[in-house]
This record gives structure tokens, sequence and C-alpha cells, in this order.
């Protein structure tokens, strides 16, 4: 959970980022597709509702010019002698009757050619019961029961209009696709006697294709007549039905002149339009259910398939191209904070965006200043340490040398002319090797010549009662060490161990041990308290050496600072037991 | 980030295959449509032909499950009209696979059309089926239809009526026409019922009364008009003609008058084919009070006999794709199958042609209605006895002819000259 965290903090950039992009691009995309599709929806609708009312003329227009066939074959009908006189005069025998049926039937034939147009089946009933239909396999089922419908009432009731209904009644076979019927009394123009009824019938099914091609799922046509009654329609189901809501709303619109109207019908919010038919008095009504409609012009699915489709391509790039900026930085964040751990040399991998680069480079380019600014700095420490050092050795106690030279002079005035001048020989190989490079490393046989002379001079100076012994590995001869690194030991011997008694034994021995050559300057003189090189009143000891001016403290921080921690100088002393002086140096064949 | 890159890029795919998927789903659709065979049938009557060819398809589903046979229903005015729209184009892309043809027009599109229709000689053998529906349904020795329903046609009486008149219906056992005015005569003075009644634009009657002579509108060969000297078609006229002289004709001029005259009781007997049968038990109150004697012939013709037919229809296979199962469904229901007649029988009222189908019990049942009589067993009897004639192109362009004529004959012009004039006419009119 810890580590899962901790992986969490790096990509805290990425996972905002990522966030913040994913969240605009969801809403910009739903916003963006709901403006889009309640705008086009709108536009729609208009557009629907101003092509509707064309339609609707049109339909309309359908509907007159049936009508008008209609009127011109039943006044024919109304003007047509030989049918008035089948519908009127009796039957006198077979012959008379067959021709009147005969005459009748041709004539209702010609008539029918007005209405040709339309699959309309003409039928004449008269007072005389007689009667003819131009095909009557559909309608009407039975004559008998024709005189007695609400059809045929109605008509009388009105006797000199073309009255337009619905019959469901008059029908044979098993399909029960309802008729309309528009009717009309045949009346002598004169005394305005009724002779007979003339029907027209046309089967909805028919009847519907005025409009039905003008219809589509969502955009429905119904016909109403004045007392609500569905008389035709392109849905099927509805067709017979009384919808008194459906009148009211027609009604209206017709009484206020409007071209539409919202609202809630048959369970579905819909765009209502109507005309009335003034010669049918049916009213003609379009319902656009908008739901369905809509869903037909606006494909929600694939609007939204798409829609899901480029945000998620969108998303699937800006997670890449995210990814790909914070990386780096994460990686940045993860490399930098290891600086911390004294890791200068800790260079960042330059990668990722232009930016990004820059930033890696001027860390790198800080880095690379940083730790030339440290060896700079070790440099010049180091430097300052070797000019301390020089300054020191450079400085050849005048005492020393003004003793010796007195030595010298006592001896040649006491005629030892040849210990005097080993004694100036020895001086002169000392300042030699003393006055050359400081820095110079010499071989332990050169350093041990040194050593012999100065020991030689301090003999003569102060008499021999302490001997000095040298003890040297074979294999040691050839290590170089630093010059003058050993005078310091033996002369704070001679002069700090033996203060209290002349004689005494100073050994000076050379080993190697591993890796390490070892110089041990061992005395059994006084001793004194335990030497501490960090103790800055041990390094007192060294103030006033004869020969130079060089601290034992100092030969061990130079030990230190050209070779290493673990090289250096260690005393062990105790009172009355003498001391020893370890000094560790590298093994160095120049 | 790597698991959520993984889980939103498998989604995407999922979601673009479901759509994928979609699309093809209709075309898989139209692809398996192509793949099962299904065939089209074009018939009218709801109640009778598209009855029939309904059973028919259950009974061969039953054994061939595999066939989808869609049946669709139009006006036979609508089929006509079609057929020759289609065949005149050279085109069989909008036609059915299977059409119903009225008899009387079958040579029309067969001899106009012969490459258009499929030749089921191999399918249907001739002899199976009553004589005179040969004749329609071939052309040059090839069989082109499988005979479908019987228009034999037969005297349904009203037994009560002649009673009253004091007629039994053994007298009326093979009568002339002679005997049948006589009888219509004696009907009208005592009940006041006439005998028949008639529609002065359909000479069904007089179409059943030469072809009960062996004798139609038109020749042998089917195109040249047989009026002039058509001694049946003559005898034919003058019958029609006694029949109204004897005032026995109740008028009527469309199919709901003609239904609604024997309905009502007003008339005391039809001249008709067999497919009335169903028209007339509509009337249940009239239950007992029928019967069918065999229909009248002509007195003076040789060669009528007590047998003729009035309308009736054969299948057709149609020269398009999968005529070869249209062929073998029809071979294996109306062309043999025994069982499917019965149901047709009992079910629609539907009487075929296949002889072996009158041996089924359904043909020997008694009809209570008609006062016990075996009615399906008679009918089918007679139907093997019906004359074969070729009904030929024209026979409805003369009868159109005929119709006018027969006015003018009715209105005292003499017979030969009114066959003349037909004969005229028909002649310059079907050229």
């Amino acid at each position: 959970m810890r580590g899962f965290l901790d992986r969490f903090k790096y990509h805290g950039l990425f996972i905002k980022l990522f966030m913040v992009t994913l969240v605009s691009i969801i809403t910009v995309a739903l916003l963006t597709s709901l403006v889009t599709i309640q705008m086009s929806e709108k536009l729609f609708m208009n557009t629907f509702s101003i092509t509707n009312s064309k339609i609707i003329s049109q339909i309309k227009a359908n509907f007159e010019s049936f009508n008008y066939s209609i009127v011109t074959a039943s006044n024919n009908v109304q003007q047509n002698g030989t049918i008035k006189g089948f519908l009127t005069n009796p039957d006198l025998n077979s012959t008379t009757s067959l021709k009147s049926y005969y005459q009748a039937s041709q004539q209702m034939e010609r008539i029918q050619s007005n209405v040709a147009a339309y699959p309309v089946m003409m039928t004449i009933t008269g007072v005389n019961r007689k009667s003819h239909s131009n095909d009557s396999t559909y309608w009407p089922n039975s004559l008998e029961k024709l005189r007695n419908s609400m059809l045929t009432v109605n008509t009388l009731v009105e006797p000199k209009r073309l009255l337009y209904q619905l019959d469901k009644e008059n029908i044979s076979g098993l399909d029960k696709d309802p008729v309309i019927v528009a009717s009309r009394a045949l009346m002598e123009r004169t005394s305005g006697n009724q002779y007979g009824i003339l029907y027209f019938a046309i089967k909805e099914s028919d009847f519907k294709r005025f409009y039905a091609s003008f219809t589509s799922g969502g955009n429905d046509v119904a016909i109403l007549d004045q007392s609500g009654i569905i008389v035709s329609s392109n849905r099927q189901e509805l067709i017979g039905k009384e919808n008194l809501d459906l009148l009211s709303h027609a009604q209206e619109m017709e009484q206020k002149g409007l071209t539409f109207k919202d609202v809630n019908v048959l369970g579905e919010n819909s765009l209502v339009l109507s005309e009335y038919l003034p010669v049918y008095d049916f009213y003609l009504v379009n319902l656009i259910n908008k739901k369905e409609v809509l869903s037909e012009m606006v494909d929600f699915k694939t609007v939204a398939l798409i829609c899901v489709g480029i945000v998620l391509v969108a998303l699937i790039i800006v997670f890449l191209i995210s990814r790909r900026l914070t990386k780096s930085l994460t990686l940045l964040a993860r490399q930098m904070p290891r600086i911390a751990e004294n890791n200068f040399d800790n260079y960042i991998t330059v990668s990722g965006s232009y930016e990004i680069k820059e930033l890696g480079k001027a860390y790198n380019y800080m880095l690379d200043e940083l730790n030339e600014y440290v060896r700079k700095l070790i440099q010049t420490q180091k430097d300052q340490r070797n000019a301390e050092l020089s300054a020191l050795q450079m400085q050849i106690n005048p005492h020393f040398l003004y003793n010796t030279l007195a030595s010298v002079k006592i001896l040649v005035q006491q005629g030892n002319k040849e210990k005097a001048a080993a004694t100036i020989n020895s001086l002169i190989s000392l300042l030699q090797n003393t006055v050359g490079n400081i820095s110079e490393t010499i071989s332990v046989a050169q350093e041990l010549v040194n050593l012999k002379n100065y020991v030689f001079i301090n003999h003569v100076r102060y008499g021999d009662q302490i001997a000095v012994n040298y003890f040297i590995a074979d294999d040691c001869y050839g290590y170089h060490i630093p010059k003058l690194i050993i005078q310091p030991f033996i002369e704070n011997a001679f002069f700090h161990a033996f203060q209290e008694r002349k004689d005494g034994h100073i050994y000076v021995l050379f080993s190697r041990e591993d890796e390490t050559l070892v110089c041990e300057v061992v005395d059994n003189g006084v001793g004194m308290e335990g030497y501490d090189h960090e103790n800055p009143d041990h390094s007192a000891i060294s103030t006033s050496h004869f020969f130079s001016g060089i601290g034992i403290r100092n030969v061990h921080d130079r030990i230190s600072l050209l070779y290493g921690e673990e090289y250096g100088v260690e005393i062990v002393s105790n009172i009355g037991e003498g001391t020893r002086v370890k000094i560790k140096l590298p093994l160095h064949k120049t | 980030m790597k698991k959520l890159l993984a889980v939103v890029l498998a989604s995407f795919v999922l979601l673009t295959a479901c759509s994928s998927k979609e699309n093809n789903a209709p075309n898989n659709g139209g692809n398996a449509a192509e793949g099962t065979k299904e065939i089209t049938v074009w018939a009218w009557d709801k109640a009778f032909n598209i009855g029939a060819m309904e059973r028919a398809s259950e009974a061969y589903k039953a054994k061939n499950p595999d066939l989808k046979v869609n049946i669709v229903e139009n006006a036979q005015a609508d089929i006509i009209q079609k057929l020759n729209a289609g065949l005149n184009a050279g085109t069989t892309k909008s036609l059915p696979t299977i059409v119903l043809i009225e008899d009387y027009r079958a040579q029309s599109f067969l001899q106009a059309y012969p490459e258009a229709f499929f030749d089921l000689s191999e399918f249907i053998k001739a002899d199976d089926f009553a004589d005179y529906k040969i004749g329609p349904t071939s052309l040059d020795g090839k069989q082109y239809g499988v005979p479908f329903d019987s228009g034999v046609a037969g005297l349904y009486v009203r037994t009560d009526y002649l009673e009253q008149a004091g007629y039994k219906v053994a007298d009326l056992q093979d009568i002339d026409w002679k005997k049948f005015i006589e009888i219509g005569k004696a009907v009208k003075e005592k009940t006041g019922k006439s005998l028949l009644t008639q529609d002065p634009n359909d000479l069904g009657l007089i179409r059943m009364m030469i072809q009960s002579a062996g004798s139609w509108y038109l020749k042998e060969d089917g195109t040249t008009p047989n009026l002039a000297d058509n001694a049946a078609l003559k005898e034919a006229f003058e019958t029609y003609k006694a029949m109204m002289d004897a005032d026995i004709v109740k008028a009527n001029s469309d199919w709901s008058q003609f239904v609604g005259a024997f309905n009502s009781g007003e008339v005391a007997s039809i001249p008709t084919g067999n497919w009335i049968t169903a028209s007339v038990k509509a009337e249940a109150s009239q239950s007992g009070k029928w019967a069918v004697v065999p229909f009248p012939k002509l007195t003076t013709t040789a060669g009528s006999v007590h047998a003729s037919n009035l309308g009736g229809s054969s299948w057709y296979v149609m020269n398009v794709d999968g005529k070869e199962a249209a062929a073998e469904f029809l071979k294996q229901t109306f062309g043999s199958d025994v069982d499917l007649y019965q149901k047709l029988v009992t079910e629609i009222g539907a009487i075929g042609t296949l002889k072996a189908a009158a041996a089924g019990d359904a043909y020997k049942q008694a009809d209570e209605f008609f006062g016990g009589q075996k009615v399906i067993e008679d009918f089918a009897k007679w139907t093997e006895q019906i004359p074969n004639v070729n009904y030929g192109m024209h026979t409805y362009a003369v009868e159109d002819i005929l119709v006018v004529e027969m006015q003018n004959y009715l209105g005292g012009k003499a017979i030969d000259d009114v066959l003349k004039d037909a004969q005229a006419q028909a002649e310059t009119q079907v050229k």
C-alpha cells in the first residue's frame, strides 16, 4: 500500500493533468453534442411543421379532386333519366326487368368513368327496391342491411348534401377493412321527390392512398368526422375509434387559425397540424410524434457512439502525450533527491521535451560546476598545506647551525681535524638534502643517510651517550618517503625523552605491514602523557625544534592530506617507559 | 496506468466490434433469405383459393420444412393486370413463382407468353385430373397448369317450392331446358316466385349450356369465333329468351343481389357452379329445403350432356428462380395429395378435379342442408362427365359482344342476324 502510494506520489502531476483533460474533454463532448442535437431538433421540428403544412394542403387537394369526381358522377346519376326510370318504374315482366337492369348497368358503367381514377364502388338503390352495384363483391354485403343502416338514415336526414361516412357494417368478406361511403339522396329537381339513394364506397385502404405516401413512422395522418370518430388513418388500430381530444384540438386550431399545436395526444408528445375539409365535413389531422420522428432524424445511438469514440481516441492521445511529458519530469523528480546523499556525480539522463532537456542540461551543468568548485577547493587546500609545510621545512633552525658550527670550531681548536671534517661533511650533506625541493620524496636508504648525519652531528655536539640504532627490513630500502619526515621525531627523542638522564637508546625501525610502510621511532626516555594529534595542546610539543619548525601534528596532517586517512602518525607513550611513534606510509617506489 | 490503458483500449475495441456486428446483422439476414428456398404465390379470395393454398402449404411443410411459401392476396383484376404488365415488359422480376389463373383466361396467357410459364409435364400427370380441365391448362401437348377447383355446374333447387308446384326432386333428374321452363311456369303460378335470377351482363348460363354440348364461343383452335353457325349457342340463346318470355326470371345486376335473391327465397333454383354451395348454406334457415340435381341439357343440340362447368381456376408456375421447388410443391400437394383434397372439401367447400380425390371419405359425406344428399359425390361424378372444350383466348371479349347482342335479341332482333352480327364484330375485334 505504501509502495503504491509512493508510486502515486511521483505520478501526481500526470494524474492531475490527465484528470483535468479527461473532465474537460468529456464535458466539451457532452455539451457540444447536446447543444447540437437540441438545435437540430428545434430546426427540424420547425422545418417539419412547414413542410407538413404544405403536405397537408397537397393532401387536401387530393381529397378535393376526389370529391370533385364524386360530385360530377353523382350529378350525372341525378340527371340520368334511364337510371331514374330504373329506380322508379315497377317490373312488368322478366324481359322489361332484365332490360331495365341492363340499361341501368350500362349507364352506371358510363358514369363510373368519372371516378375511374379511384377504386370506387357505386351503388344505387331506388324506391322500387331495385338496386345496382358496379361491383358488389366487397360492398354492400346485403342490400337489406344497407337500407336500414345508419348510413341511409343519415343520408335521408340531409338529402341535399353529399355525405361522407365511415361504414363497417355492410362489408362482406373476412378481412374487415372498413369503407368510406359518400352518399346522397336522388331527388327530382322540380318536385323534390326522393326516388333513390346513390352510394359511392371506397375502401379505407384505398382512401388512405390520398395521404399514405406522405406518412412515415411517427408522422401519422388521421381523418376525423364531426363526432370525433377517426374515419381513416395510416395507423390501422385507430380507425373507427372515437378521439374527442383530437377533435377538440382540431376544432380549436380551426377556430383560432393555428398552423400547428404542441400537444399530448394518444399518450405521446406530438405536434398536431390540422385542416378542415369542408366538403367532407372531416378534419384532416397530421400527428407528428416528436420522439419517434426525432429518433429517426437524429440517430442518438450513432452520435453517442461517435462521441464516445472521439473522446476515447482523444483521451488515449492525451494520455500518451501527457504521459510522455510527465515521464521525464517524474524521472527528474526521482533522480534529483539523490544529490542530498553527497553524491555530486549523480548526473541526470537528459530526455523528453525541449524544456525538460534544458532543465536537465542546466542541472547537469550545475553539477559540473559544483564538482569543479569542490575539486578546486581541495586543490587549493592541498597547495596551502604544501606551501605551509615547505615554508616550515625551509626554516632550518639557526641554533642548530650555530651549535653545529660552534662544535666544529671546538673540534678544530682541539686539533681533532678528522672529526671536524666528518662533522662538516655531515652538515653539508644534511643541508644539501634540506635545501633541495621539499616536495620530493627520497628513498628510505637516503633518508637513513640523512638521519645518520643528523645523529652524528648531535653526537658531536652533545656526546654519544644516547645511542641511535637502525633496524631496516631488507625490502624497505627502495621505498620512497617524503623528505625529513622522520627527523622531527628523532629530534624530539633527543631533546625531550632524556632530560633527566644522560644515556638512553633510540631505535629507528622500517618495516612493511601488508601494503603499508611502517616507520617507528622508539625511545626508552621519560615518556609523556598520551599524545593525541587531535588535541591542540599536544601540537605545542614541536614548537621548540632545533632543526626545523615542523610540528608532529603537521607531519600527521601532511601525510593524511597526501596519502589518505588511513595513513598518519600514531604515538603511544607512558610516563617513565618511553615513547613509541609509529608513522604509516604507503608503499611508493618513486 | 498501463492497466488502465489496456482496459480503455480493450473497451474501445469491444465497442467497435459491437457496432460492426450490428452493421453486419441485416446483411446476414439477406444472405440467409437467399439460402433458404422461398416461393411466392399470388391468388385471390381469402376464403377460398388463399385458404386452399394455405392448407396445401401446411401439408407440405410437415414433410418439407425447408420451403417457405409466401402467399400474397391480390384481387383477380390486379393479378391479371400485373401479369400482363410484367409479361409485356418481358421481365419476370416482379412476378410470383406460382400464380392462380382462371381457366377462361388461361389460354390467353399461355399462348401469348408460353416461355414465361414452366412446363409441368414431368411433374403432373394430365390423366389424373378431370378431362375438361386439361384443355385450358395445357398448350401444344405440354401441361402448364395444375388443375385446381372444379366449376362443375349443377341445378340447385328449392324442394319446398317445387313441391308446392307439384314436383318432386326425382322429377328434376336429367331434365332438359324445355322441361325446366315448364316447371318454372308452374312454380311462378303456384308460388309467385321466379325460377331463377339472371344478371343481363353475365352470360354464365349461356356458357354452361354450350359447354354441356361440347361447344364454345371459339373454335377448337382457340382463336376463331364460333358464333354464327353454332347450333348449341343458337339453342342457348333461344332458351334464354324463352325463359324471359315465360317471365320466370328475376333480374339482378350484381353479386350481392344474386346471392340475396336465393338467400331471401325469391327464386326457386340456381343453375350454376358448385362454388355457390357456401353462399347457399350461408342462409342456415333454409337447411333441408335445397337439393342439387344434374344440370339440364339442351333439347335439340346433339351431344349435350347433364354436366357442365362455370368458372374454376388452376395453378401455374412462372419461369423464374425457384420454379423447380414450386413445381415439386404443387406435385406433392394439389398434384397428388388426396388427404389435402378431403380437407379442402370439408373446411373450404372446394371440390378439386383430382380424380383420385373423389374416392376419399369427405366426398361421400351426406349433407343435411341438402336433405341428406351426398352433394360432393354427385358433383365429383358430374365433373368427370364435363365435355372438354378449348376456352381459347377471347372468352371475355366475345362475351362482351354477346351481352349487347342478347339485349338486341330480346328486343326482337332475329336470332340468325344476332349471331351473324356478333360473329362479324368478334372477328374484327379479336384479329
